[in-house]
């Protein structure tokens, strides 16, 4: 390990023993910056784990307040982003039980629950126009994969988790992630080469 | 070169950066050698770009909602907190005396009945009606204070 790798470690470390400490005292304005600092991210991750936007925003309110009540037990022993994405993940589950009982697979066959959307942009150039339809498609391919296999490349490509962080928030083993991120990317290639053909 | 042998260069080429320094050397240089395998690399590449071109954007406004409910939460559980922390005093101190004054009431009963000429089950049982009466008048004003609070509750409901 090179010096920087190694600086760069104890510096992560050292920040996740801050944010437990601060956690443990529930802290307010550590929660503001968290919050500030991991919207994009954890709303991301809801809104292709959900598959609809307005869900996605409850289960984010939901998660910061789950965050603050159980902020004692992230010890700090591991990257926050890993307990939180854990936290968002359970509660999503359990929301999603409570509605109704079937699997989060079935979320893509419910017409109310439209495609994730790309960031909102301002259609006035060609290029900009093509890359939203791009992004369009792409997350209707995306939204169209199966849950476990969803969540499982958007932890990966999107948040960038390494594959023992994945397994530690959806709860199953490297082996499964690495064959869920093998399988989910071949359908998403396909669902898009499918959708240009 | 088996099928096998293609899907698991395909498995490591989806595995992106967490690849171990040997299986970085066999896939290149399967890599080299496959053509199909080399189309399945690129293929794979742009769609991670992709995936990572895609942005969703919290707006301003969710922010600063969950924000306020985190800070109203975080009051609302200190105060519960705080106000849990003064009924375990409370319980604490009570313990405490009582422990401390039990015996002197129990011989200024007994000298009471003494003095009175009662019988010693009359003066024990008045002790014992003293001692719990405190408990008897809170559970009485709790239990009253919640019949009045439902049925000011369902009276508003009704209207």
């Amino acid at each position: 390990m090179n010096a920087a790798a190694y600086f760069l470690m104890i510096d992560m470390e050292s920040e996740a023993r801050a944010i437990a400490r601060g956690l443990r005292r529930r802290d307010p304005q550590l929660l503001d910056r968290l919050i500030e600092q991991y919207q994009h991210r954890l709303l991301r991750y809801l809104l292709y784990l959900a598959g609809n936007r307005e869900l996605a925003e409850d289960l984010f309110q939901e998660t910061w307040l789950r965050v603050l009540e159980r902020g004692h037990q992230y010890d700090g022993g591991h990257e926050f982003v890993t307990w939180l994405y854990a936290i968002a993940r359970n509660l999503t589950i359990d929301y999603l039980r409570k509605k109704r009982p079937i699997s989060l697979d079935g979320l893509m066959e419910d017409e109310e629950h439209a495609p994730a959307e790309p960031a909102d942009t301002q259609p006035l150039a060609w290029e900009i126009v093509a890359q939203h339809e791009q992004a369009e498609r792409i997350s209707a391919a995306l939204v169209g994969i199966p849950a476990d296999y969803r969540e499982t490349v958007v932890l990966r490509f999107q948040e960038g988790l390494a594959l023992d962080e994945i397994a530690t928030v959806t709860g199953a083993p490297v082996g499964t992630v690495k064959s869920r991120l093998y399988r989910g990317l071949n359908m998403l290639m396909s669902r898009l080469k499918g959708a240009q053909a | 070169m088996t099928r096998d042998t293609h899907d698991e260069a395909r498995e490591l080429i989806t595995l992106g950066d967490a690849l171990s320094d040997a299986q970085q050397i066999w896939l290149r240089h399967h890599l080299e050698e496959c053509v199909s395998c080399r189309d399945y690399a690129e293929g794979a590449a742009q769609m991670v770009r992709a995936l990572r071109s895609l942005s969703v954007v919290a707006d301003a406004r969710l922010v600063r909602t969950t924000q306020m409910r985190v800070r109203f939460h975080a009051a609302r559980l200190r105060e519960t907190r705080e106000r849990m922390w003064l009924v375990g005093m409370a319980c604490l101190g009570v313990g405490l005396t009582a422990t401390l004054t039990l015996p002197l009431l129990w011989r200024l009963f007994a000298w009471m009945g003494e003095q009175a000429g009662v019988s010693t089950l009359v003066w024990q049982a008045g002790f014992l009606f003293f001692f719990i009466a405190p408990a008897l008048v809170v559970s009485v004003v709790l239990v009253a204070r919640g019949n009045h609070v439902n049925s000011h509750g369902q009276g508003s409901r009704q209207c």
